[in-house]
C-alpha cells in the first residue's frame, strides 16, 4: 500500500493490481458483448485473421480425404449408385404427388384470394467445424455474407431442420443448432396438428414444452415447423419424440425429442434465404404478432 | 534462480510457440478427441509467463483469451478474464514452480488449469446460460498431460534440469 506523501504510480504495479485493472477490462468485454453486442465488429476481425489459418490448417485432411475418396471401392459406388436410383424412383412418385398437390393448392389459394408463397431460395454450405462451446451448441459453415447469408436464416440437411444462422462473417457464419439450450422452434405434431414450441434441452436433444397433460401425443409422432413465427417455413421436419412422460407435480406433459437432421455429423447443409411471408388472414383485423421463434 | 528455458527464450521462440498453439486450436479435430483436447493457447502462455514473466504477462493472455473467445464462439472476455486469473495464479506460484521437476510441476498446475477452467464456466453460466454437464472440465486432464509432456521436453532439452536437483 502506498502512503500519503509516496507516489503511487511511481513503480510498476504489481501483480494483483495489473489483475485488477484487465478484469476490470474483461468484466466490461462481457458485457458489452452480451448486453449490447457491440463487439461484432472485433468478431468478424478475428474472423478475417483466423480464415486463412484455418484453411491452411485443414488442408493436410482435406487432401487426405480426396485421396480416401479417390480410392474407393468400384463395388461400393455400384451399390450406391443403385440405392439412389431405388430411392429416386420412389421419391419421383411423391414428386408426382407433390406436384399435383402443389398445383390444387395454388389454385385453391386463388380462389381464397390468399397470397402465394414465395419459392425458397437455397445456398449449398459445408459444415467447417464443430464450436465446442459449452453454452450453446453451433456449427461453423463455409458460407458467409458473401453469399447472402444473414442473422436468422433456417437451415437445413437431407433429414430435416438443424437450426439458425446466429452469426454472419464474411467468409463463414455460425449456426446456432435446434438442440442448443434456449433455442426455440416453433412446431406442430405432424398426425395430430397440435400446435407448440420445441426448445433445445443441450445434448443433442429437445423437448416439447407446454404440452397439456390431455393431449394425444405418444413416442414416435414427427414434429414438423409450423410456420407461425415468420423464422422457418412451414413443414420442416423438426424431431421425433421419444418419450413421454407425466409429471405430478406439473400440468404438462414431459415430452422427450430427438431432432431428425444429423446434428453431429451432417457435412452438407442448405440454408434457406428467402423469408417466408405472414400468411394474411382474410378479415381485415390487422395481423396478431406471431410468437418470435428462437433468438436471432 | 537461474533456469535453462530463461537463457533460450527469446521473442522468436516465445512467438513461434504461441502461434503453434493458435494453429493448433484451428485443426479441425474429431468431436472425440475435441471433449479431451487440451487448451494449447492457455498451457503456451502460462508456460512462457513461469518462464519469461518480462515477455508474456497480462496483456498478451488477455487478447489470446479474446482470440479463444471468438474460436469457440463464446462471449468475449469470457476465456479472457480466466486466461488473466490464470497468469495471475502462475505468478504467486512462480517461485515454487521453479523449484519443482516436471510431474510435480504439473500436478500443481492441476488446480490452476482446473481453477481456470471453472471461471470460464461461471462467467459463461452469469453472462449466457447455465452450462450443459460438466464436460467442459473435461481439458483439464489434458492439459495437465501436456504441461507434464512440455516441462519434460524442456528440462530433457537442456539437460541437467535445475541446479541442486540435478
Amino acid at each position: 500500500m502506498a502512503a500519503p506523501d509516496q507516489l503511487m504510480f511511481a513503480r510498476r504495479l504489481g501483480p494483483a493490481g495489473r489483475l485488477f485493472i484487465w478484469l476490470l477490462i474483461g468484466v466490461a468485454c462481457v458485457v458489452a458483448d452480451a448486453r449490447y453486442h457491440a463487439l461484432e465488429g472485433l468478431r468478424s476481425g478475428f474472423s478475417v485473421l483466423t480464415q486463412p489459418m484455418r484453411v491452411a490448417m485443414r488442408a493436410p485432411s482435406d487432401v487426405a480425404s480426396e485421396l480416401g475418396g479417390f480410392f474407393v471401392r468400384h463395388r461400393q459406388l455400384q451399390q450406391e449408385r443403385d440405392a439412389l436410383l431405388a430411392e429416386r424412383a420412389q421419391q419421383s412418385v411423391s414428386v408426382n404427388l407433390a406436384r399435383e398437390l402443389a398445383r390444387e393448392n395454388a389454385e385453391l389459394r386463388v380462389l381464397l384470394q390468399l397470397q402465394t408463397r414465395p419459392g425458397l431460395q437455397a445456398v449449398r454450405a459445408a459444415m467447417l467445424y464443430k464450436g465446442y462451446d459449452w453454452f450453446a451448441q453451433r456449427i461453423t459453415l463455409d458460407q458467409g455474407a458473401g453469399s447472402g447469408l444473414r442473422g436468422g436464416l433456417p437451415v437445413l440437411d437431407a433429414r430435416g431442420l438443424m437450426g439458425q444462422v446466429s452469426r454472419v462473417y464474411p467468409g463463414s457464419s455460425e449456426v446456432t443448432l435446434v438442440s442448443s439450450p434456449q433455442q426455440l422452434t416453433p412446431v406442430f405434431v405432424e398426425r395430430t396438428g397440435q400446435r407448440g414450441l420445441a426448445a433445445g434441452s443441450g445434448q443433442g436433444r429437445l423437448e416439447l414444452r407446454y404440452m397439456p397433460a390431455q393431449t394425444d401425443i405418444r413416442p414416435g409422432d414427427r414434429l414438423l415447423t409450423s410456420g407461425i413465427d415468420r423464422v422457418y417455413p412451414a413443414g420442416l421436419p423438426v424431431a421425433s419424440v421419444t418419450r413421454v412422460s407425466r409429471s405430478q407435480s406439473s400440468p404438462y406433459l414431459r415430452v422427450e425429442c430427438l431432432p431428425l437432421a444429423g446434428l453431429e455429423h451432417s457435412r452438407a447443409v442448405l440454408v434457406l434465404i428467402a423469408e417466408p411471408q405472414m400468411m394474411q388472414p382474410p378479415t381485415t383485423r390487422p395481423p396478431v404478432n406471431a410468437p418470435e421463434g428462437g433468438k436471432s | 534462480m537461474i533456469n535453462a528455458a530463461q537463457k533460450a527464450g527469446n521473442w522468436r521462440r516465445v512467438l513461434g510457440t504461441l502461434t503453434l498453439a493458435v494453429l493448433l486450436e484451428q485443426l479441425p479435430w474429431a468431436s472425440g478427441v475435441l471433449a479431451w483436447l487440451p487448451d494449447f493457447v492457455l498451457v503456451g502462455v502460462l508456460f512462457w509467463v513461469l518462464h519469461q514473466p518480462a515477455k508474456v504477462g497480462f496483456g498478451v493472455a488477455f487478447m489470446l483469451g479474446l482470440l479463444a473467445d471468438f474460436q469457440n464462439g463464446a462471449v468475449f472476455g469470457q476465456h479472457a478474464i480466466a486466461y488473466v486469473i490464470g497468469v495471475y495464479l502462475v505468478l504467486f506460484l512462480r517461485l515454487r514452480l521453479l523449484q519443482f521437476d516436471p510431474f510435480r510441476q504439473a500436478a500443481q498446475l492441476f488446480p490452476v488449469l482446473l481453477g481456470v477452467q471453472l471461471i470460464v464456466l461461471l462467467v459463461g453460466w452469469l453472462a449466457v446460460n447455465p452450462p450443459v454437464g460438466l464436460g467442459i472440465l473435461m481439458p483439464v486432464l489434458g492439459s495437465t498431460v501436456l504441461w507434464y509432456l512440455i516441462a519434460l521436453f524442456v528440462r530433457l532439452l537442456h539437460g541437467k534440469g535445475l541446479p541442486g536437483h540435478a
